[in-house]
């Protein structure tokens, strides 16, 4: 223990040198700007920028591209807030809750709860990096694709629970998000699924262009058939701070959210993912009144924005410890490391000691910049909200574009978000949600591969998902999850009966 | 009058340059090189470090445009339907050029729509298998393959890519018998034998060697004739199967039709750098070997690519 805080101590001087400390403010504000702009995400930016770091020490360039992934994080939440974009499949359920808040004129209150649940979980899972990164890395290496299945099982069944409307109308929505998963080549088989021929499409539907068509230009489309009265209350701005009676009722929420984000992110692929929806499920669960849940309940803007902040400390977890890049971003940070020189892998930690602690404590340095950073530029986001919508939603139509086109150098990506907006504006008026859709849509995908891989290694044995004990408590909290979810209708119906 | 005038000669101008000006001057102007991956990857790093050395030589800028997905597919039709006038290429590989095309349906002939100029690297394969499995070398995996056929499982970035098709290629010509089991990537694959989940794999070069070193992987052979540079204790797979080689390229061609002139020259210029010292530590970074081949040279290799894997293919579909 002593022994991390002298390691943690050496990474500090690593990081307040001026020179780092002026990289780690560079990727800070460079996320939280790319996180702002719908679209653009961490992946397209550190890719850009990776060439410009050749000139950099490698501890620089790795404080400064880590600092553009989590700052992303931090501003990700802002367009969802304010314009019920989510840039990330992270970012989907805080817009449930979040954009409900700004149209009630509280989106300063919920942007500060974004930030500050972040910030505390941020630091939160930096902590739990530096003192057990190595157990815990032990532990995600127990997880393999049985457990997954399970986990994705569990993930699905919070899906539903996150729903506001009708259960069958969620289960639905979750269906057609598991086809829409579907198409691409099939990784087992080799075989092209619902493609139509188009190689654009083998890769699968782009996550970015189904959540912009489904969320933000649905939302546009909706909002000009009102007559461009705004769905936004226009001039109210509200208090841009919590009050203290609101804090006292988030703070539990932030801490049940860091707790799963911290240990969902260590878990490669989806684990981030999983983590917000299940917290956002769990609050919805643990509250007194569920009914204020997707219109505008603080928690449900802090539980999940507190996961997602505390997933991306700990999914540095894996490649610092084994070397294994857990997603695209990660694979980018691999790639930059091997450019400079360092092959990530197990030897790492031993081998570069000013890499892995100088990261961790910028962690630290960078969380406590990215609060300063975005708490006064609340007021400013806010205000963005002044805007005619007849401009605002030019603005938000071109920017989106931009970060769509951006990601692949794809105009099909362009024309995919045209249909799920028109999908999306066709679903709002059948009252059908599409949170879930997307939650279908991320998660069908890992659950199907990890379900035939599990069988291929077993041998055709389906007790395999019983058999490992990791596996077997996911499928009892779901099992659970779902009866707690079927348990008022089924109340109802008989209450209906006996009243019969 | 007068516009029709002008179109005639810039007509003719066009014939004329496309005919004699453009081989002599070329380049005029800035050139595309089409990368079928995402940036920060093996493909795009070996890109950028040609494109830098290209500049400095043509004169001209070399633009990296990376077209990922479907594993390289992409891109490299993109390349196949670009016009053939000397500015745009591909930084191609042989998984979407000699295997893709093999096994699966794609838009494009990779023996008749494509230019090949000169591959620019190379990377063999690692064997590595889990500490638990109890071989300590390729004779007693192949042994303990036809002891225990469908026992031990092997993990590959999915069905169609070389990590699948090396080890088909191996077990048709050695008898072992191993069970294929898919991941999304290389990358997952590694870090399940490394897990214990699958027990081996022929894995990318990159992801192997930081494991061999921290000892979470046992390292058995490497998939090239001859021993590699980077890992010189592990002797080649060919010496328990003769004339096995399982290699992954990466390498300049351009779309079917581009003037020969300008591939000559191109090729030349690879040739040169092929002997190029940093551009060679450069390459080494990322566990590459940097060579050159002439266009023809280039072609012939991928011609017999696509022999073998059509013929493992075919075994493959036998065996269903």
């Amino acid at each position: 223990m002593i022994d991390v805080f002298s390691l943690l101590g050496h990474g500090f001087l690593v990081v307040l040198t001026p020179t780092n400390l002026f990289f780690c403010l560079v990727g800070a504000v460079l996320g939280t700007l790319i996180g702002v702009l719908p679209g653009l995400g961490p992946v397209a930016t550190i890719s850009l920028l990776l060439p410009a770091t050749f000139a950099l020490e490698p501890t620089t360039a790795i404080i400064m591209l880590a600092g553009i992934y989590y700052g992303a994080q931090y501003g990700g939440s802002t367009t969802a807030i304010l314009v019920n974009i989510p840039g990330e499949s992270t970012s989907v359920v805080t817009a449930l809750d979040g954009y409900k808040m700004a149209q009630q004129g509280r989106a300063g209150e919920a942007l500060a709860i974004a930030a500050i649940g972040s910030f505390l979980a941020g630091c939160f899972g930096t902590v739990v990096v530096a003192v057990a990164g190595p157990p815990l890395a032990g532990f995600a290496q127990r997880f393999a694709s049985p457990e997954y299945f399970s986990l994705m099982v569990l993930g699905l069944i919070s899906a539903i629970v996150l729903a506001n409307g009708s259960v069958i109308r969620a289960i639905a929505m979750i269906l057609l998000g598991l086809l829409i998963g579907m198409v691409g080549i099939d990784v087992n088989s080799g075989q092209s699924r619902l493609t139509f021929g188009m190689p654009e499409l083998y890769d699968g539907v782009s996550f970015v262009a189904a959540a912009m068509g489904l969320f933000g230009v649905a939302e546009v489309i909706c909002n000009l058939e009102d007559g461009i009265q705004r769905g936004l209350n226009a001039g109210r701005i509200g208090s841009l701070m919590p009050s203290r009676a609101v804090m006292r009722a988030v703070r539990w929420a932030v801490v049940r959210g860091t707790l799963l984000g911290t240990a969902f992110g260590i878990l490669p692929g989806g684990g981030a993912t999983v983590a917000s929806f299940s917290a956002y499920a769990l609050e919805k669960r643990v509250a007194k009144d569920s009914t204020r849940f997707g219109r505008g309940a603080p928690e449900g803007v802090a539980a999940p924005e507190s996961a997602n902040n505390a997933a991306a400390q700990t999914s540095f977890v894996p490649l610092l410890t084994l070397g294994i890049p857990t997603s695209a971003t990660m694979a980018l940070m691999v790639g930059a490391l091997i450019l400079h020189g360092i092959t990530p892998g197990p030897t790492v930690i031993t081998r570069q000691p000013d890499l892995f602690w100088g990261l961790i404590a910028s962690m630290f340095v960078g969380n406590v910049m990215l609060i300063i950073i975005n708490l006064p530029m609340i007021g400013i986001w806010v205000r963005l909200l002044l805007v005619p919508y007849r401009l605002l939603f030019l603005l938000i139509l071109v920017i989106s574009s931009i970060g769509i086109y951006s990601v692949n150098n794809s105009p099909f990506d362009l024309y995919l978000t045209i249909g799920f907006g028109i999908l999306g504006y066709l679903l709002r008026k059948l009252d059908a949600e599409p949170a879930p859709l997307l939650m279908g849509f991320v998660l069908g995908p890992m659950m199907e591969e990890n379900f035939r891989r599990s069988l291929i290694i077993s041998r055709g044995d389906p007790l395999v998902f019983l058999q490992r004990p990791i596996s077997l408590v996911l499928l009892v909290m779901s099992l659970a999850l779902l009866i707690t979810v079927a348990m008022p209708a089924i109340r109802r119906r008989r209450e209906e009966v006996f009243q019969e | 009058m007068k516009s029709s005038l002008t179109a005639v000669l810039a007509a003719a101008g066009i014939l004329l340059s496309g005919a004699a000006f453009a081989q002599d001057a070329w380049p005029t102007k800035p050139i595309t090189i089409i990368v079928p991956y995402a940036p920060g990857g093996y493909t795009d790093g070996v890109t950028r470090i040609t494109a830098k050395y290209l500049e400095g030589k043509l004169g001209h800028a070399v633009v990296v445009d990376n077209r990922g997905g479907a594993g390289g597919i992409l891109g490299t039709e993109i390349t196949a339907d670009a016009a053939p006038d000397g500015y745009t290429f591909c930084m191609c590989s042989s998984g979407a050029v000699s295997i893709a095309p093999v096994a699966q349906k794609v838009g494009y002939d990779p023996l008749k729509d494509f230019a090949p100029v000169s591959i620019v690297s190379t990377t063999p394969q690692v064997v590595i298998a889990n500490p638990s499995v109890p071989v300590s070398n390729m004779a007693e995996l192949v042994q303990y393959g036809k002891d225990h056929p469908g026992e031990l499982n092997y993990g590959s970035s999915g069905i169609g890519g070389l990590m699948n098709y090396s080890v088909e290629l191996f077990q048709s010509m050695t008898g072992a018998k191993f069970v294929h089991v898919p991941f999304k990537g290389g990358a997952p694959a590694t870090a399940a034998v490394v897990a214990g989940e699958v027990q081996l794999s022929f894995t990318n070069m990159s992801d192997a060697i930081p494991q061999i070193e921290a000892k979470t992987v046992k390292g058995l052979a490497v998939t090239s004739k001859e021993r590699s540079e980077y890992l010189p204790d592990l002797p080649p797979a060919a010496d328990v199967a003769p004339g096995f080689e399982a290699i992954s390229w990466n390498g300049v061609m351009a779309p079917a039709g581009t003037p020969q002139p300008i591939v000559d020259k191109l090729a030349g210029t690879l040739a040169e750098m092929a002997k190029d010292a940093d551009v060679k530590a450069g390459m080494a970074k990322m566990g590459a070997t940097l060579v050159a081949t002439t266009p023809d040279e280039f072609k012939a290799r991928i011609a017999g690519e696509v022999e073998t894997w059509t013929g493992v293919l075919k075994e493959i579909e036998a065996k269903k």
